[in-house]
């Protein structure tokens, strides 16, 4: 007896779900991807000085603003800025770029004026929490004020991609892929290997690497470590200016509150990972990413909980992360 | 005199709220926990109140009962407390950032169930709540007993053997355990006590706004309730309470300053540029004056110069 009658033909059931599976793994990576880049910026800064950044979300913001005004966009009519443009109009790669550096720029100031403060101060950690919390409710305001709270979109195309979709699948059966998150994807992994280069393979990531594990050793062995925190800072901000300008360009900038959603699910994505871990932090990344892409489309409205119920479940299940080593405390 | 309460009616109303808010999240403080989670909890007593005034008890017409007010106090103080215990047992077993961090995932995941669900009311949320009082000032009778309740019963317990637990684990949570304190059971009863304090001020404040949607307990009012403590003073239950008031009338205040005379961008950030200077407060408070305005040496202070003119 052969009961194949009854079922649909083995290679078109598994085809159809491969192609929505594909799609998923596709979308997921690139998002995930994004992910990773704004939460190394997180877990760097974690790793040398031991507290979380809250204006991370904030610069990340900020970036996406800055590679607007770099293109030359106008701005609307609400805030101080109305309807003002600079009058240089920069190619998108370039304003991105431009845009990161300045929000790389921001992030340096950020420090010195939330975090060296309390260091020198020897203060309680959870005062330097606070602190950046004050600078992230600072620059949101700040760009409501001058900007006001509508949303911008980038210029249409803004890579000056020739297909808006790409296909990876078949003519009959096609998985159609937005190019411009295959770019992204390129993008964030281009970012992710040069800095894993630079961590392992130059004296300054050698040097960061040395200050994460002991600040003061470090120090005595002749690190400057107030310069390396200033690096720091300064490729944090980086790093989440052109997540900023990433996400903008995929979507839409949508008003002054844009990262701090986004800054938020970061914290699961490094809580995953394991705090301070530099790979874990991509691993997060990526799995947050795939996690949200695979949310069936009747719970779509559940997606934006997803990051933080696996925050919520890795407190409670493994609380050092994929990746972290458990840190015995010592008095 | 009348007129002045008639303007100003419902923001000393509000006042009196924010200053019970600011004591929710003082209360983990206590223990050295930085939560978050106040909004969340307010919010779920808001809903609370709401869902119960507007589909369980049916009043046709007239004031709404104060005694159905009560109810659902109770009621959000039952739920309040079960879900801290839910949210701080997992997270408070942790030490350092761990808190704050579950707290903040919490908020975000009760706003994402407020917008879906649909006895929350989705994005739009629930109106016409049924109003006790016939004037916002009405509701005094229901926040200002609130406060002196809470205000002394915090006062209390800095004195009795929890309160000094608390402290003990704020001090050093380590020395606390080596000295036989169970911490992780101090931390979870801080924050339960505080998560129940939000509850209950979320049934007052849904009452007297009318309607409640998920914009009610985000992670901003988190931070507006931090500054509050923070900038009034984290070390005694004056601070938060100085806190809430002066804070919430600032915004006031800072609209009156403004006038012709001044030019328009200046009277622009004056009336809405408020959070910047929360925000710059926030920053210069925990460099400057990391215990805020109301420290204990300064009341202290004020008791000897007190005593001292009695004599």
């Amino acid at each position: 007896m052969r009961g194949g009658a009854l079922v649909a033909p083995p290679d078109r059931q598994a085809g159809v779900d491969f192609s929505q599976i594909l799609q998923n793994i596709l979308n997921g990576l690139s998002i995930g991807s994004v992910y990773a880049i704004f939460a190394l910026g997180y877990t760097l800064v974690f790793s040398i000085l031991g507290i979380i950044n809250f204006a991370h979300g904030a610069v990340f913001t900020l970036g996406a603003y800055f590679t607007y005004a770099l293109t030359g966009q106008r701005f609307g009519f609400n805030g101080l800025l109305s309807n003002t443009a600079l009058p240089v109009a920069l190619p998108f790669i370039v304003a991105m770029l431009g845009g990161a550096t300045l929000a790389g720029l921001v992030s340096v100031l950020v420090e010195r004026v939330a975090f060296r403060p309390l260091r020198q101060r020897n203060a309680d950690r959870l005062l330097s929490v606070v602190s950046s919390l004050g600078v992230a409710v600072i620059l949101v305001n700040l760009i409501q004020y001058l900007v006001g709270a509508e949303s911008y979109s980038y210029p249409s195309n803004p890579f000056g991609l020739s297909k808006p979709a790409i296909n990876f699948g078949s003519v009959e059966r096609p998985i159609p892929v937005r190019s411009i998150q295959i770019v992204i994807f390129a993008v964030a992994l281009v970012i992710l290997l040069l800095l894993t280069l630079a961590i392992n393979r130059t004296m300054l990531g050698k040097a960061l690497q040395a200050v994460a594990e002991d600040l003061t050793t470090a120090r005595l062995l002749g690190i400057n470590t107030k310069r390396l925190i200033v690096l720091t800072f300064f490729v944090s901000g980086f790093l989440a200016g052109l997540a900023g300008t990433l996400v903008g360009a995929s979507q839409s900038i949508t008003g002054p509150y844009f990262g701090i959603t986004f800054g938020l699910k970061g914290l699961g994505v490094i809580v995953l990972g394991g705090l301070g871990n530099v790979s874990g932090a991509v691993l997060g990344g990526f799995v947050i990413g795939l996690a949200e892409a695979f949310v069936p489309p009747q719970f779509v409205q559940y997606k934006e909980a997803v990051a933080f119920a696996i925050l919520f479940l890795i407190l409670l299940i493994r609380p050092q992360g994929l990746l972290g080593r458990t840190q015995v405390q010592k008095v | 005199m009348s007129d002045f309460f008639n303007t100003y009616g419902s923001l000393i109303v509000f006042m009196v709220l924010n200053a019970l808010l600011a004591l929710s999240l003082y209360l983990p403080l206590m223990a050295g926990q930085l939560s978050l989670a106040s909004p969340g909890f307010f919010a779920l007593g808001g809903y609370i109140a709401a869902i119960m005034s507007t589909k369980v008890f049916h009043v046709e017409a007239g004031a709404y009962p104060l005694g159905y007010v009560l109810i659902e106090m109770l009621l959000a103080a039952l739920a309040s407390g079960v879900l801290a215990l839910i949210v701080g047992i997992p997270s408070l077993r942790l030490r350092g950032i761990y808190l704050a961090l579950a707290t903040i995932a919490f908020i975000e995941i009760v706003r994402v169930l407020s917008l879906t669900l649909e006895i929350t009311g989705g994005a739009v949320g629930i109106f016409g709540i049924p109003q006790p009082f016939g004037t916002p000032l009405g509701y005094l009778w229901l926040a200002l007993p609130l406060l002196i309740v809470a205000a002394l019963a915090i006062w209390r317990l800095e004195r009795v053997r929890v309160g000094r637990a608390f402290n003990a684990i704020r001090a050093d949570e380590l020395a606390a355990g080596a000295m036989g304190i169970n911490t992780t059971y101090h931390k979870v009863l801080a924050f339960t006590l505080g998560a129940i304090l939000a509850g209950i001020v979320g049934v007052v404040y849904a009452h007297v706004l009318n309607t409640w949607n998920a914009r009610q307990g985000t992670f901003e009012a988190g931070v507006a309730y931090l500054t509050y403590v923070l900038i009034g003073g984290s070390r005694t239950v004056v601070g938060p309470i100085v806190g809430g008031l002066a804070l919430t009338a600032l915004p006031e205040v800072l609209r009156s300053l403004g006038g012709e005379s001044l030019p328009t961008w200046l009277n622009n950030f004056l009336n809405s540029g408020q959070s910047i200077i929360y925000g710059t407060l926030i920053v210069l408070s925990t460099t400057f004056f990391p215990q805020g305005l109301i420290t204990p040496r300064l009341l202290r202070f004020w008791r000897r110069t007190r005593a001292s003119n009695d004599q």
